[in-house]
């Protein structure tokens, strides 16, 4: 197990150096320059090169990136031209939102996706399982933007029950809190849960025609001790990376239903920064979500480990 | 039989004015609070780290701080921390005598050396601040005395007090000594004279402020609390407004869809104010094929703004004819537009003999796009093929500062005087006379009408430079500015959008 974690662990170096050399490459190489954006109307040639020669863009490319990622490693990120803010500050503050709007968009995909899954295990080829399917597949096909708009259409302009937009953090009214998260957890998580469902439902099928659990129905335990307990486990390791690779899709999704529903998450963060082409803490943001992604996913494979024990002896 | 009917005149008179000075009074009750959904996050304050404020910051500017002036329903100055001032000859000095007693939230006093000391932070060149560039014209402020304190432009500037009016970064006046004490933390801890006080920010969703119990204006502010939350979506910020979280949001024409259902409303109330200045285009006349008056003109005359109106904005924009608009005391009998003719234009581009190609400047935005489109319809209809460059908005200035352009796009802002901006348009020589363009009689023109103090004859020669500019084409007008404001009918008090900002300062619920 040790051996598996430490080698697993060694990869994520060479993905993560990867990432930064994107992110950086990425800021670098989009039109416009920031010295441009800095200066606005006062742009003079002359100002212009002062200010490459204080940013340091008079330096060839390779000795820029080791320095930026020289600041990265010691967490100086950098600061906001416009708001003159750290970015890693920035992030941190913001940061809570979206957790809390994810983990809450897991739970609500979860909470449709596994029991519809099993659902339709169970009545294979059936008119519910049919039915759901084709439900999974139009909900799948429907953009969050969307959602977004019809929920708040729905529940706060016409039945006036959650508010359209906003935020109240958790420490100050936990319940107001939960009714803030409410809409944009479910558009996140309506967004999950046919991908949650589907991928379930397949691996579930195939676990249950395996011999174990033929060897339990004739032991006579009841069919929902079977499916929850015998055949849900071996039957989730698709699940659960599936959930994992999700994290990116849910943070995507974030960038447009934390601007849509006006929460101060590091969606907004990083949307608001395009809008004023605050280039450092774009770089800042995009840097900082690709290296979580990156150790979530990590994390997800070392559940995996726990889940399935061929995995951890290295006999899969 | 006269003099009855004269005294039932009489009578009605005294009854109108009654009711016209006792109606305020009763209406404008105190207390309650007011949220206001903004597009934007508000990024700071102190000038030297935000250089300049966005209309979301000139917002929350019009509450924490004062300006010295305020203008007024017509559009003049009016004294707000100054109370009086007055000029030199040559109107290159201003002297304004100051508001005694007025404190900083903070409490210390507000005096002429916190005026001069604003401006000679902002100036300093050690400073490097993105918003000296704003002040470049004021050479020196000066602390006479106590409550005195003495302008020095390097321009004349006729209607320099109108100017102060604007709640922009240079003209706000913020408390030196929480300057000085707070430091880097300052930007977010603004400290003025105004009648709202921050009580707390949260980045990216609220700002409270908090009523200032000790206002040195009778009566105001009237709400205790406004929250200025930014809603950077506009159907939920529009949503927010119909669900009863906001009671203020901001709009723009291209949410025309909503600010049409908005009159439609009798909960809410729709505020437009048509600005001075446009959104506006300029043709660089030392390139082919704009070297050329026919095909400038033609260009001029095919585009339909009426048209282009319904297309992008639902009808709700105003087409310009001249770059003073609506909002402008410029009033023109004649402004020399071109009238919108496509057969002469396609006329006088077969006249011109040579193809008509090029490419015009195309911010890389969906609006932005979207109006380059309809122009390259309207164009190509009259035999002119126009290609759209998209760049992106930062790249618009160094490209037209450097003239490396055929037609950008660019905009006159709402300014309470069009000198500022007519003179670096269009004055030979100016770094932002991006049609290449000199022409000694515009020159005068602009010369003469910066330095008259009677507005009609001000008046008049706006008027002829403006004949002179449309009928040489060499820059053109699309739409006027107008600044939208969509808040629950019982919000009242808010006064003209002056540069698109709303002003909550004197607001009260009915």
């Amino acid at each position: 197990m040790l051996g598996f974690f430490a080698r697993r662990l060694l990869y994520l170096v060479p993905v993560l150096l990867a990432v930064s050399l994107l992110t950086f490459m990425v800021g670098a190489l989009l039109p416009g320059d920031l010295a441009y954006v800095m200066l606005g109307d006062q742009a003079t040639p002359e100002l212009i090169a002062a200010l490459h020669k204080q940013l340091g863009y008079d330096l060839p490319l390779w000795q820029r990136y080791l320095q930026w990622l020289g600041n990265v490693v010691m967490g100086d990120l950098g600061r906001s031209f416009r708001t003159g803010d750290l970015v890693l500050g920035a992030v941190l503050d913001r940061l809570p939102v979206s957790i809390e709007l994810m983990i809450l968009a897991q739970v609500i995909a979860f909470s449709i996706g596994v029991p519809l899954a099993i659902l339709c295990a169970v009545n294979r080829g059936g008119a519910i399982d049919r039915f759901l399917t084709g439900m999974a597949f139009g909900k799948l096909s429907m953009p969050s933007y969307m959602v977004a708009i019809l929920l708040i259409y729905l529940f706060a302009v016409q039945l006036n029950w959650l508010p359209a937009t906003g935020y109240v953090p958790f420490t100050e009214d936990p319940l107001a809190n939960l009714r803030s998260f409410l809409l944009p957890a479910l558009t996140l998580g309506f967004g999950e849960w046919p991908v949650l469902m589907r991928v379930l439902r397949s691996d579930m099928i195939a676990t249950l025609q395996e011999d174990f659990i033929a060897m339990a129905k004739a032991k006579g335990l009841r069919p929902a001790r079977i499916l929850l307990v015998h055949a849900l486990k071996p039957s989730s390791l698709t699940l659960v990376t599936v959930a994992g690779i999700n994290i990116g899709r849910l943070i995507g999704g974030a960038l447009i239903v934390e601007t849509i529903f006006a929460l101060p998450g590091i969606g907004r963060l990083l949307v608001g920064a395009i809008y004023a082409r605050d280039f450092i803490i774009m770089q800042g943001v995009v840097l900082f979500v690709a290296a979580a992604f990156v150790i979530v996913n990590f994390l997800v494979d070392m559940l995996y480990a726990l889940l399935d024990p061929r995995i951890r002896h290295g006999r899969a | 039989m006269a003099t009855s009917g004269f005294r039932v005149c009489a009578l009605a008179l005294v009854f109108v004015a009654a009711c016209l000075t006792a109606a305020p009074a009763s209406a404008q009750k105190q207390g309650g609070s007011v949220t206001v959904g903004l597009e934007l996050d508000i990024s700071g304050f102190d000038p030297l780290k935000v250089g300049v404020f966005d209309t979301s910051g000139n917002i929350a500017a019009t509450l924490i701080f004062d300006t010295l002036t305020y203008l007024d329903d017509s559009g003049k100055a009016q004294g707000r921390l100054a109370e009086s001032w007055t000029n030199s000859e040559d109107f290159k000095t201003w002297t304004f005598k100051l508001r005694s007693g007025v404190k900083f939230h903070d409490g210390t006093p507000f005096n002429a050396q916190a005026v001069a000391w604003n401006f000679a932070r902002q100036k300093d060149p050690k400073n490097k601040c993105r918003c000296a560039f704003y002040i470049a014209n004021i050479l020196t402020v000066e602390a006479k005395d106590e409550l005195t304190v003495v302008y020095q432009l390097s321009d004349p500037a006729v209607n320099f007090p109108a100017g102060q009016a604007v709640p922009s970064s240079n003209n706000v006046v913020q408390s030196p000594a929480a300057i000085q004490a707070k430091g880097d933390d300052y930007s977010r801890n603004p400290v003025g004279t105004g009648p709202y006080i921050l009580k707390s920010w949260t980045a990216g969703d609220r700002l409270v402020l908090e009523r200032n119990p000790s206002y040195w204006r009778k009566g105001w502010p009237r709400l205790d609390r406004i929250v200025l939350r930014p809603l950077p979506d506009a159907q939920s910020r529009f949503a927010s407004l119909l669900s009863g979280e906001s009671d203020v949001v901001w709009a723009d024409a291209f949410e025309a869809d909503n600010i049409l259902r908005a009159r439609k409303n009798k909960a809410l109330t729709v505020h437009q104010y048509v600005g001075s200045g446009a959104t506006v285009y300029a043709f660089n006349t030392k390139v082919a094929p704009f070297d050329d008056l026919r095909v400038r003109q033609a260009l001029v005359m095919a585009l339909d703004k009426k048209k282009m109106s319904q297309v992008l904005t639902n009808g709700l924009s105003l087409p310009a004819t001249n770059p003073y608009g609506q909002g402008s005391w410029v009033k023109c009998k004649d402004d020399g537009a071109l009238p919108t003719d496509p057969a002469k234009a396609a006329a006088l581009i077969k006249e011109y003999g040579k193809p008509v190609e090029f490419k015009m400047l195309v911010t890389a935005t969906p609006r932005g796009r979207a109006v380059g489109q309809v122009m390259q319809q309207f164009w190509k209809q009259v035999g002119a093929n126009m290609e759209i460059e998209q760049v992106d908005q930062a790249t618009i200035v160094p490209r037209a500062f450097q003239r490396q352009f055929q037609l950008t796009p660019w905009r006159i802002i709402d300014l309470p005087d069009p000198d500022t901006q007519m003179y670096a348009n269009f004055r030979t020589g100016s770094p932002v006379a991006l049609a290449n363009y000199s022409n000694p009689v515009l020159d005068r023109l602009l010369e003469r009408a910066r330095v008259t103090a009677d507005q009609a004859r001000r008046s008049d020669d706006y008027c002829e430079i403006s004949r002179l500019i449309n009928s040489e084409a060499i820059w053109f007008w699309t739409f006027q500015n107008d600044y939208y404001a969509v808040t629950k009918a019982k919000v009242k008090g808010i006064p003209k959008l002056y540069s698109g900002v709303i002003n909550l300062a004197g607001a009260w619920i009915e």
